[in-house]
């Protein structure tokens, strides 16, 4: 039954590791459906966050609703209803991918599970049978994301869920991302991959120090923040290449364009937009990867 | 509690325990190998009755005496004093007691004679009226006429006194081979809960419905019927199910628990398969103790007893060697019983602690 309100409402958060502050004063929501990535550096307060989330760290201020539960008082009731995909591969290596699944299945108390369907999703229905610790890092990945869906989840948290992966792996996780959201999970994605954030995600937040910085639709965020511009490379006297950037502002941008594109000789045009990444330094005045 | 998840986690233990070369390995090995051990321990213990004697100038009397040795006595003549305790101490030959007679003895009048009688530590006290009377006998002979000498012995124990205390080396061995079982299923235990913890795949488990308390509950009930089926096992390999088999039992349970709160407080500090054998051992070795001590008997000192150990080996040995019963052992088993709770409660809140705060 669906509850009223988001899937997951976070108001005033906080956790300190000894006199560290890891998370301060977080609040967000994402509803139902949505793909809602949590953006930051190494170190930034995104594990930590999902911690509270998933019931693991208890906060040390604030609330945290998820499903119209307590995430913070009713933890197991909580817990039943969502999936999680750790950074860690924390998967047991001595069992079988299948075995793996099938554990992980009657934790939730599901009777005769039927682990083929997620095997066949996340492309190892051959190697199913096949012991953990012979799997590849992307293999091991896919089960993961396959563990996180045994119970199909109402809310999905997934922590750097493609991160060192080869770009096959990347794109089979991210389009079972897609397709979860479109069954209605609300997901909570963790990455320092912008590119990812960007593509995926419905909104983003920048997390930095432990803080939200900015919360809202990737597009907006870029336009919002970013300098649009076009960039044209035109071959000018002789061999000689040169570039011309035209600002997208004002009334008379268009004509700009339009004349220079009449005019040069041209090699190249681009638009030019900002990325996440640029939005990220103009508020944190640091990089997504320092 | 959820009983359908510590199922789960039992069962998912089990299948990582049976998948792991080196658990089976010691597991199997270790049983096969204290079984072999044991076998080939001797079983019962020497009856010939060696004894030494001095007495200058009255070898002649010692034939009768000799001729003795058809019973199960010998006798062997030494040239001092100090040879036969010498002799005695060491129990080179088999001389398991010495007596030492007045060299005036053959002069005396009617008066008291004292005869020093040496016992090694150990010797069994059945011995004690025989050598006394032996000694009576021989003073009698060496006097050959009245006036009669009023013998008395003055017993002298070398080394500590272990008289009463005989037991073959087989039964000596029973708690320290159950003891060495344990100790392999602790250290399997403590990895397996290590290897959870350093994979983190405990946080994966504690992020659906099941809690804490049924992961360790598992653990617990893994690490106790894995110790108490192989203890058992072993115990019934030697023939150790003598005497009063359900206090037997019962203090198998409890050592068995005991060793499963030593192995989840390893396995939640482990930080690999080095670490957890070194920390294993480190909480172990105090706690073989009692059972080296069973190892020789009267030599083991009073803070023995306040090990958590000490309550285990005194039921093994109570009931398989002094066939002792509930009422002699009744202390030992709640000293144990207190140690088996103290251990398990602070294991699990250890590893609580750990696995929460991964």
């Amino acid at each position: 039954m669906p509850e009223p309100g988001p899937a997951i409402d976070v108001s005033g958060i906080s956790y300190s590791y000894g006199d560290t502050l890891a998370v301060d004063d977080v609040s967000f929501q994402v509803g139902a459906g949505e793909i809602f990535g949590l953006l930051g550096p190494n170190g930034a307060g995104k594990s930590t966050t999902v911690k509270m989330l998933t019931g693991q760290l208890r906060p040390s201020g604030g609330s945290i609703g998820v499903l119209g539960l307590d995430a913070v008082g009713d933890v197991a009731a909580f817990q039943a209803r969502i999936g999680v995909c750790f950074e860690e591969k924390n998967l047991y290596t001595a069992m079988t991918g299948r075995e793996n699944l099938k554990f992980f299945a009657s934790l939730f108390g599901i009777k005769s599970f039927d682990a083929a369907p997620l095997l066949e999703r996340v492309d190892l229905a051959a190697r199913g049978d096949d012991r953990v610790a012979d799997y590849s890092k992307g293999m091991r990945q896919r089960l993961m994301m396959a563990r996180a869906l045994v119970n199909t989840p109402e809310v999905l948290f997934l922590d750097e869920p493609t991160d060192g992966l080869d770009p096959v792996s990347a794109r089979t996780i991210q389009e079972m991302i897609r397709q979860e959201a479109a069954r209605g999970a609300a997901v909570v994605l963790t990455t320092h991959d912008m590119y990812e954030a960007d593509t995926l995600s419905d909104r983003v937040a920048f997390i930095n120090q432990g803080s939200i910085l900015a919360m809202d639709a990737p597009e907006a965020l870029k336009l919002r923040h970013g300098q649009r511009s076009v960039r044209i490379r035109s071959r000018g006297d002789g061999d000689a290449v040169e570039e011309t950037v035209i600002p997208l502002e004002g009334p008379d941008a268009a004509d700009r364009v339009q004349r220079a594109v009449a005019e040069l000789d041209l090699l190249t045009i681009h638009t030019e937009e900002a990325t996440l990444e640029d939005v990220f330094v103009a508020y944190a005045g640091r990089g997504l990867s320092a | 509690m959820n009983l359908g998840v510590i199922i789960a986690i039992l069962r998912k233990d089990l299948v990582a325990f049976s998948r792991d070369r080196f658990y089976v390995f010691i597991t199997v090995f270790g049983l096969i190998a204290f079984v072999v051990m044991y076998w080939f321990l001797p079983s019962s213990v020497d009856e010939t009755v060696r004894i030494g004697i001095f007495q200058t100038g009255l070898d002649d009397m010692f034939e009768p005496i000799a001729a003795a040795d058809s019973e199960g006595i010998a006798v062997t003549v030494f040239a001092s004093p100090e040879a036969l305790i010498a002799a005695v101490e060491d129990g080179s030959d088999g001389i398991v007691a010495g007596i030492a007679f007045p060299p005036d003895l053959a002069d005396r009048g009617g008066g008291t004679t004292t005869v020093d009688l040496f016992m090694p530590a150990g010797t069994p006290e059945e011995y004690l009226p025989l050598m006394e009377g032996m000694a009576s006998q021989v003073a009698l002979l060496a006097k050959g006429s009245l006036p009669m000498p009023d013998v008395r012995m003055r017993t002298v124990v070398l080394g500590t006194d272990r008289v009463g205390n005989q037991v073959s080396l087989q039964e000596q061995m029973r708690p320290l081979l159950a003891f060495f079982v344990l100790l392999m299923e602790t250290f399997a235990l403590a990895s397996l809960v290590s290897v959870e913890v350093q994979l983190r795949t405990v946080t994966a488990v504690l992020a659906t419905p099941a809690r804490a308390r049924d992961f360790i509950a598992a653990k617990g009930v893994l690490g106790t019927l894995l110790a108490f089926a192989e203890v058992l096992l072993l115990m019934t390999l030697i023939r150790g199910f003598v005497g009063d088999i359900p206090v037997l039992i019962l203090a198998l349970i409890l050592g068995a628990v005991l060793v499963t709160g030593v192995g989840l407080f390893a396995g939640a500090f482990g930080r690999d398969f080095l670490g957890v054998m070194f920390l294993s051992l480190a909480l172990m070795i105090p706690l073989m103790i009692p059972a080296f001590g069973a190892l020789f008997p009267g030599t083991a000192a009073a803070w023995i007893r306040v090990l958590p150990t000490y309550g285990l080996v005194e039921a093994i040995v109570g009931v398989t060697t002094r066939s002792e019963s509930w009422g002699d052992l009744a202390p030992a088993l709640l000293a144990l019983t207190a140690w088996c709770v103290a251990l398990l409660a602070l294991g699990t809140v250890v590893l609580r602690r750990r696995v929460e705060t991964l």
